[in-house]
Parts: structure tokens; C-alpha cells; sequence
């Protein structure tokens, strides 16, 4: 592979009110993207006050001073722009791309919403998105097949006091006692330009842009306080299995450990676990549960890393007569296999691969790496972090897997059981 | 400075549009080829004719297990070596079964195409199809089937098109049922093979950095055996009951509804296709129509709800798609039935400017990744389009008339002809229906078969 391609030449500086600004230019798209990270997400949320971040994933397309309700949509979709939103535990992000002629639309509109989006913050609008959250938490977990199962399993993995315990959409009785005065101080606090960075990408002039960045953006005032999050450190003295009834026809189970942050010592290596469990065909949980058992229906694991926890996730699903147990135990036959008797060369090469082009495939889209290059600056304070990351995973040796797979997998664990109500 | 007006665009920056090149090889198979510089990356998409419509009645189902079946072990290797040797490139390969089509899909780093195409190759030509594979895929797909119960969008959705679609081929999910799918046996996978599959017609995209000589010398070389009939016709009239139609299925406990509404269309290919375009762009076919801001901005009854004009070879239709808080079910329904009257009767001028600025101004974005270009040339081969589709969009937007799109609300959406379905807990949904409709509601069960 060519090294020269995942190197991404960026400028990156900041504003007199702290707000990051990287810039990368590629003068051969016809389109401009940005891409803002806030550096809040779930896990700046208190216990009783879930779901506030991913609350303003709605609110933040509700207008703002200058920008009416649900005008920015229109104004991204007339210039034939995409944009969206997304929250996790520990930060979110909203972008728009468009053509590179309309640079100084999506500036003023994330630079509305930055500086004045609370004079247009009204109790409708609040109550009518309330009710969207709650329709958006029916249609995405509890009317889905196994949709609780996460909730309950992070819940449980994680101590209540833990920011990662609760999920990011927040609990349903949360969200339905939502007050105007919270969510503008969550405002305040949070959504200043000193706790975000600003990614643009594709093509424009670098002068011109850095003099639009600073018109729109460099008279909004910066937060004076941002709380940290403080985590107590989590261990699991013993295994704890929970069973919860769905209405589903086969009973799924699902082992949670607690495992190493994003970019932490074993992360890449528990990547690389993760495919060889489960990431193809070829996979010793694939091979053991699907192909020569036959008794799963599927199987996944990975590595959930994130800022301030990781944990390492295995999933499958059984097949109809066959009990949770059976699974488990083949499960953690073959993680002892594997722990006991080593990996074949061929099984890390593979999935090195897998991974080394996943990261050519990321490039065909603006849109991705302006949000890698935000992602990168968020945990490691370099945008152009692609090649240290494909060497971390290359770097990862066979005794590397074995070790991270005893370290992790040999704590007590989290297991859920969702099994059929009737 | 002043921050009270939206800034107004630059000077546009000229997209052009990729030509597309169309080769007829010489096995007949056509060749649709864009050269994509920038990424060391190719798209190839290999199209077959035979879709699930080939299903015998009694098999349904029978296309999709083929589908599923094809890779597991071609040639020298068997199931699991195949998919190693796959795997190991860094390919990602799919394959693909719906009503009309057949297809084989692989994204691959360039120094790596030859060989993934040499695979490829292996799998359509030389598949083993053993019966031990069989046994296991068999079972896997019967068990999706019983997963598929738990879903109440595939309810909703696979309901709907039995109605919709009465004893056409298109009336039938293309997995089958656990009735038509248990009767498989491993010879009837085999014959399909043999006589539909083989002797279909083919077409090939390839989106890729890699020259067009390059191109047609590697497809000569792996796929020169693969010989693409002409003779193949998949054309046939659906006959639609011009009534309207209302139905509900029991979810048991379900905290949604969820809810379809739509008619028959004209094929993709008409002439009134743009205006139709435009018109449900407004009416439900983005964020910002007016279905998904009354039922999501002005109302809160729902996450999302939209509508969309959906294309088969030999049929179309319009259909509107949401879910909402199950309580909501009766106002939701009354208040899509309102849009539905609404459109036919009135459309403003900035609506119309404000969709043809929409559909022809995100044309560059369309074109970014190799999947998507390659995915844009689909519907060309599918719908018999011309080459120059794409370049002759905006002018065909552009130039669509008030009359014309007024015209296409009146002639696609239509009240009189419409199945109304709703998929929810029968102790909730019943009394809402009831109110609205009275006798006229029908219970089906989870297969879209009238409970008697």
C-alpha cells in the first residue's frame, strides 16, 4: 500500500475564543463539507437528566436567531447539501456538505446555531421534539427485536454513578420531564466555541476561508466553565447474568468485559480479536457456532472503545431448540483455544488486511474524512493520525491478540440473556 | 456585521458528469465501464436477469437460496477456503437477490481486482452446491424467516405488497415463506442454476482506476465462458383491484404502528416520470415535504415519515411509510389521507422551485464514492434507460412545468385505488381504524392473507 495516500496535509489553528479550526483543502471535489465536533455527548448528563446531548441533535436543526424553524434544513436541501447529526457517550457531531459554491451558507448556518440558538429556544419547540425523542426511542428500541438489549447491558456493566451507564438517547421518563431551563443551561455550558472544532474540507481557498471562519464564528463567546467528567474506575468483583423476556423467536445472549479505552494498550489488539472471533466466514466463532455446530444463528464481537472506559462485546444468537448455555460454553471453548494454543499467521494477516483497506474505502468520502480528521484531533490531538493508526493495528503481533484476549477475557463478565416472552 | 440574511452562493464550479461507455463483449455480456482515477480502488457490479419472478409457485424462496448458496465452495476449494481467499484480499464481495435481478458485487483494492475477479469468476461458473452446504444454508435461511416475525416494518412492508401486488410475482417476499422454502431440495438448486441462472442475461459495471483495455481483457479472460442470452423476457402486466383498501395486522404489544398507504404507478421508464419525481420530493420524498413536517415538525406523532415512487421492471408504485406512538395511529392515518387530497389539489410555485433546486443541485454528491456511480448506472440496466440519463437530468428537471406536476399528483397518488395498512397491537389499532373506516377494515395475518 501506498503510504503517501493516508497522508492528509491539514492546517490547524484556533480562534481568539478558543474555537479549533482545521482546515483541509482538496481542490479536485466540486463539493465543501464541515464538520463540528462538540466536545459533549451522554456522559456529561447527570443521573435523572439522561438524554440532553442527543436532545440537541434535534434541537440544533429547531432554527436559531437568524435561521427560522426547520430553515435550516431547507436551506442545506435547496443547495442540494446533505447534513445530519450524530450523539455518543462522549461527543457530538453535526455536518453538512455541499456544493463548494455555497462555503459561506453552511458558515453562517453552524455559526447561527453556535452563538444564538437560545433566543430562538422556545417551550413549543422543546415539547414538539420531545415528543419526536420519544417517538425516535419507540421506533429505534422498543419496537425493535432485542432494542432494550444494550441499555440493559451497559446498565449493568457500568455502576450507576458511571456516565456510560445510561444511554445516549437517555431513559424514556427522562426525556418526558425535559425543562426549558435545563436544556439552556446544558446550552451555556456545553455549546460554546471553546469546547468544539471545526473541520472543513474540499474545495476552497485557504484565505478565504480562514476570513469567513472568523467573521461567523469569532465574535461568539466562549464558555467561561466546562466540568469535566470524572469517572469512578470500574471493576466487576464477580460474573452477573441477567434475563430479560422480548417478544422475539430466538433467544440471544450476550457477554460484556470490561476492556481498555480508545487508543489505550490493548485496543488495536482487541480489534484484531474481534475479527478473528467473529469478522469472517473463517472466523473461530463463525466457523465453530454457524459453520460446524450449526448452532447459532449469527455471531459478532468487538472492541467498544471510547474516552474515558472500553468494553469487549460478544453477541449470538441461538438457534431454535438450542439452549444460551451451549453457546456460552463453545464460546469460551474457543476463547481458551485461542488463549491456550496461539493464532495462525494467516488469521492475523487476514484481518490486517480487512482493515488496512477499510481505511482505503474510508477515503472515497469527503464526509468521512473530515470526520476522522475530527475524531484523530479529539483523542489524540493530531488531525492527520491515519498512518499511526494503520500502524497500530500493524504493529499488533500474534502474542499481542493472545494477551489482550487473557487479560480482558479472564475478568468477571456481563452476561444478558434475552430469551422469548412466551 | 450583519447576520439576519443567508449569504448567497458563489460562482458554480462545473461538474462534469462521468461518461459512461457501453461495450458489448463478445459473449454477449454488456459492459457499462466508467474509469475512476484518485483511489487505487474498482467497483464491479455483475448483474443477472434471474431474479426471484423465476421462483416456481411452490418454491418461493428458491432464487434467494440459490443466492446464498453459490459461494459456499467453487472449484478447487470448498465453502470455507473460498471465502478465505476472498477475505484475505481485503474484497468485499456481496451477493444480491431481489425480485427482477440476480446480482454479484465486489469492491476491491486495484492490485488486488484480478484475483477477486478470478474468484468471482469461480463462484458463477464452477459452484459446487453440496449438499452438506445446502443442509446448513437451508436451515439458516427458515430461521430468518422466523426472526422475520419479530420485525413489524417487514410485516408491514412484505403485507403490503401481497395486497398491492395480488398473484403477480412481485406479491412474494423474495426469501419465501417457511411453506414454500422448506420444500427446496438441493436439486431444485440446482436446476435453477443450470436453467435460469446460467442462461440469463448479464450485464457488468465496472467503476475503477483501471483502464477500459484493462478491463474488458480481465472479463474476457475469467468470464469469457459465461455466455449472456438476449432471449431472456421477464415483462408481464400487473392487474391492480381499483379499489380502496384497508387493512391492519396484530403485533402483539407493539409500542408503534406501523403505517403504509399507496397505490400502482406507471414503470420507470414513463415520460411523466420527472414531473411524478417532483411531486412527491414535495409531497414526502425528503426532510423538509410536507408529510414529514406535519407529522414529525408540527405534530411530534413520529421520528420520520415520508413517501417514495419504487420501481420494479414491470411495475411501480407510491407509497407512504411511517411509524408513530400507536395511540397517535388514528390522527396519523386521517392526517396522511389529508396530505393525500391536499396534493392533488394544490401545489405552490416555491415548492416546485424549491424541489427542482433540491433534485438538480445535489447531482455532484451523487457521484462522489465508486459504489455510488457504479449503483447510479443500476437503474439503466434495469429500466432500459438511455446512456445519457444522467447528463440529460437537469434539463429534464428543469423544464417539468406546474401543469405537468399537478397532472402527476392526480395520475400517481390516488385515494380511491389506495391500500391503507397498519401493523400494531389490534387491542389499540382496531378501535382507532374502526372509527375512521368502520366495516370497511380488514385483519390480515403476518403473511398480508385475509383473516377469516
Amino acid at each position: 500500500m501506498k503510504k503517501e495516500l493516508l497522508k492528509t496535509n491539514y492546517e490547524k489553528y484556533a480562534l481568539a475564543n478558543g474555537l479549533e479550526v482545521i482546515l483541509y483543502q482538496d481542490k479536485s471535489l466540486p463539493t465543501v463539507s464541515i464538520n463540528i465536533w462538540y466536545r459533549v455527548g451522554s456522559a456529561n448528563e447527570k443521573p435523572g437528566k439522561t438524554g440532553f446531548a442527543h436532545l440537541f441533535e434535534h434541537m440544533m436543526f429547531q432554527g436559531s436567531q437568524n435561521v427560522p424553524k426547520e430553515g435550516h434544513f431547507k436551506y442545506i436541501q435547496e443547495a442540494g447539501g446533505t447534513l445530519n447529526g450524530s450523539t455518543s457517550i462522549d461527543r457530538t457531531n453535526y455536518y453538512e456538505s455541499v456544493p463548494a459554491n455555497y462555503l459561506e451558507l453552511i458558515l453562517w448556518l453552524e455559526s447561527d446555531r453556535m452563538g444564538f440558538l437560545l433566543p430562538a429556544l422556545t417551550q413549543d419547540k422543546l415539547d414538539n421534539q420531545k415528543e419526536v425523542v420519544m417517538n425516535e426511542r419507540r421506533q429505534r428500541y422498543e419496537n425493535q427485536p432485542y432494542g432494550l438489549s444494550w441499555e440493559i447491558l451497559f446498565s449493568n456493566l457500568f455502576s450507576s454513578d458511571h456516565p456510560y451507564s445510561w444511554p445516549t438517547i437517555g431513559w424514556m421518563e427522562d426525556i418526558a420531564k425535559f425543562e426549558l431551563d435545563d436544556v439552556r443551561n446544558f446550552f451555556r455550558t456545553y455549546y460554546a466555541p471553546n469546547n468544539a472544532s471545526l473541520v472543513l474540507g474540499g474545495n476552497f481557498e485557504i484565505d478565504n476561508a480562514k476570513n469567513l471562519i472568523e467573521k461567523y464564528f469569532g465574535g461568539i463567546q466562549k464558555s467561561d466553565f466546562i466540568p469535566q467528567v470524572v469517572a469512578p474506575l470500574q471493576t466487576l468483583s464477580e460474573n452477573k447474568k441477567i434475563i430479560h423476556r422480548d417478544n422475539i423467536q430466538l433467544p440471544r445472549i450476550y457477554l460484556a468485559w470490561h476492556s481498555d479505552k480508545a487508543f489505550d494498550n490493548h485496543d488495536a489488539a482487541l480489534d484484531i480479536l474481534a475479527d478473528i472471533l467473529t469478522g469472517t466466514k473463517n472466523s473461530r466463532l463463525q466457523k465453530n457456532l454457524l459453520f460446524d455446530n450449526q448452532i447459532a444463528q449469527d455471531v459478532s464481537s468487538f472492541q467498544y472503545s471510547a474516552k474515558l472506559a472500553g468494553s469487549f462485546i460478544i453477541v449470538a444468537t441461538a438457534k431454535p431448540g438450542i439452549e444460551l448455555e451451549n453457546l456460552k460454553s463453545e464460546i469460551f471453548r474457543e476463547i481458551n483455544n485461542l488463549i491456550n494454543k496461539g493464532l495462525d499467521e494467516e488469521e492475523l494477516i487476514r484481518s490486517k488486511n480487512s482493515i488496512k483497506s477499510s481505511y482505503i474505502y474510508s477515503l472515497q468520502k469527503l464526509d468521512s474524512i473530515v470526520d476522522h480528521l475530527n475524531h484523530y484531533n479529539f483523542f489524540l490531538n493530531e488531525p492527520d493520525s491515519f498512518l499511526f493508526d494503520i500502524n497500530r493495528y500493524e504493529e499488533v503481533t500474534a502474542n499481542d491478540v493472545i494477551s489482550a484476549a487473557k487479560i480482558i477475557l479472564s475478568k468477571p463478565y456481563v452476561e444478558l440473556n434475552i430469551i422469548p416472552k412466551s | 456585521m450583519n447576520r439576519s440574511l443567508a449569504p448567497q452562493p458563489q460562482e458554480k464550479i462545473s461538474f462534469d458528469i462521468p461518461q459512461i461507455e457501453k461495450i458489448t463483449l463478445q459473449n454477449n455480456v454488456e459492459l457499462y465501464f466508467i474509469k475512476k482515477a484518485k483511489l487505487p480502488i474498482v467497483q464491479l457490479i455483475l448483474f443477472s436477469s434471474s431474479g426471484s419472478i423465476n421462483d416456481p409457485l411452490d418454491k418461493k424462496g428458491l432464487a434467494f437460496l440459490t443466492s446464498l448458496l453459490i459461494d459456499e465452495g467453487a472449484a478447487e476449494y470448498d465453502a470455507l477456503q473460498l471465502n478465505n481467499e476472498l477475505e484475505k484480499l481485503g474484497t468485499i464481495s456481496s451477493i444480491n437477490v431481489n425480485h427482477d435481478t440476480f446480482t454479484f458485487s465486489l469492491l476491491s483494492l486495484k492490485e488486488y481486482f484480478e484475483r477477486s475477479l478470478e474468484l468471482l469468476s469461480k463462484i458463477i461458473l464452477e459452484p459446487r452446491f453440496e449438499e452438506k452446504d445446502f443442509g446448513r444454508e437451508k436451515k439458516r435461511m427458515l430461521d430468518k424467516i422466523l426472526q422475520l416475525k419479530d420485525e413489524p416494518s417487514y410485516i408491514a412492508a412484505s403485507a403490503f405488497e401481497k395486497q398491492l401486488f395480488g398473484s403477480a410475482p412481485y406479491s412474494f417476499p423474495e426469501i419465501g415463506y417457511e411453506s414454500s422454502a422448506s420444500q427446496i431440495v438441493n436439486n431444485d438448486v440446482i436446476n435453477f442454476y443450470k436453467n435460469k441462472f446460467i442462461q440469463s442475461n448479464f450485464s457488468v459495471i465496472i467503476v475503477g482506476n483501471i483502464e477500459k483495455e484493462e478491463a474488458i481483457e480481465l472479463l474476457n479472460k475469467y468470464l469469457g465462458k459465461l455466455n449472456s442470452s438476449s432471449l431472456v423476457k421477464n415483462d408481464f402486466v400487473i392487474r391492480s383491484e381499483k379499489r380502496k383498501r384497508i387493512f391492519f395486522v396484530d403485533k402483539k404489544e407493539s409500542a408503534q404502528s406501523e403505517i403504509r398507504i399507496g397505490n400502482l404507478i406507471k414503470l420507470r421508464d414513463s415520460e411523466d416520470y420527472y414531473a411524478a419525481r417532483i411531486m412527491n420530493t414535495i409531497l414526502g420524498g425528503q426532510f423538509s415535504s410536507r408529510i414529514n413536517l406535519n407529522l414529525r415538525e408540527k405534530r411530534g406523532l413520529t421520528y420520520g415519515a415520508g413517501s417514495s415512487l419504487n420501481y420494479y421492471r414491470s411495475a411501480g408504485y407510491f407509497e407512504i411509510s411511517t411509524a408513530v406512538n400507536i395511540k397517535n395511529t388514528e390522527e396519523a392515518v386521517s392526517e396522511l389521507l389529508n396530505e393525500i387530497n391536499l396534493i392533488r389539489h394544490k401545489i405552490n410555485d416555491d415548492e416546485i422551485d424549491f424541489a427542482k433546486s433540491y433534485l438538480i443541485k445535489q447531482f455532484p454528491s451523487k457521484f462522489e464514492t465508486y459504489s455510488q456511480v457504479a449503483r447510479n448506472i443500476s437503474p439503466l440496466i434495469v429500466h432500459n434507460l438511455p446512456l445519457d440519463y444522467y447528463h440529460k437530468y437537469e434539463d429534464a428537471i428543469a423544464k417539468v412545468t406546474k401543469e405537468e406536476i399537478h397532472k402527476a399528483a392526480i395520475d400517481y397518488v390516488l385515494p380511491d385505488e389506495s391500500i391503507i395498512l397498519v401493523v400494531g397491537d389490534k387491542s389499540i389499532v382496531q378501535p382507532q381504524l374502526f372509527s375512521l373506516f368502520g366495516k370497511e377494515l380488514i385483519e390480515l395475518d403476518i403473511y398480508g392473507e385475509e383473516v377469516k
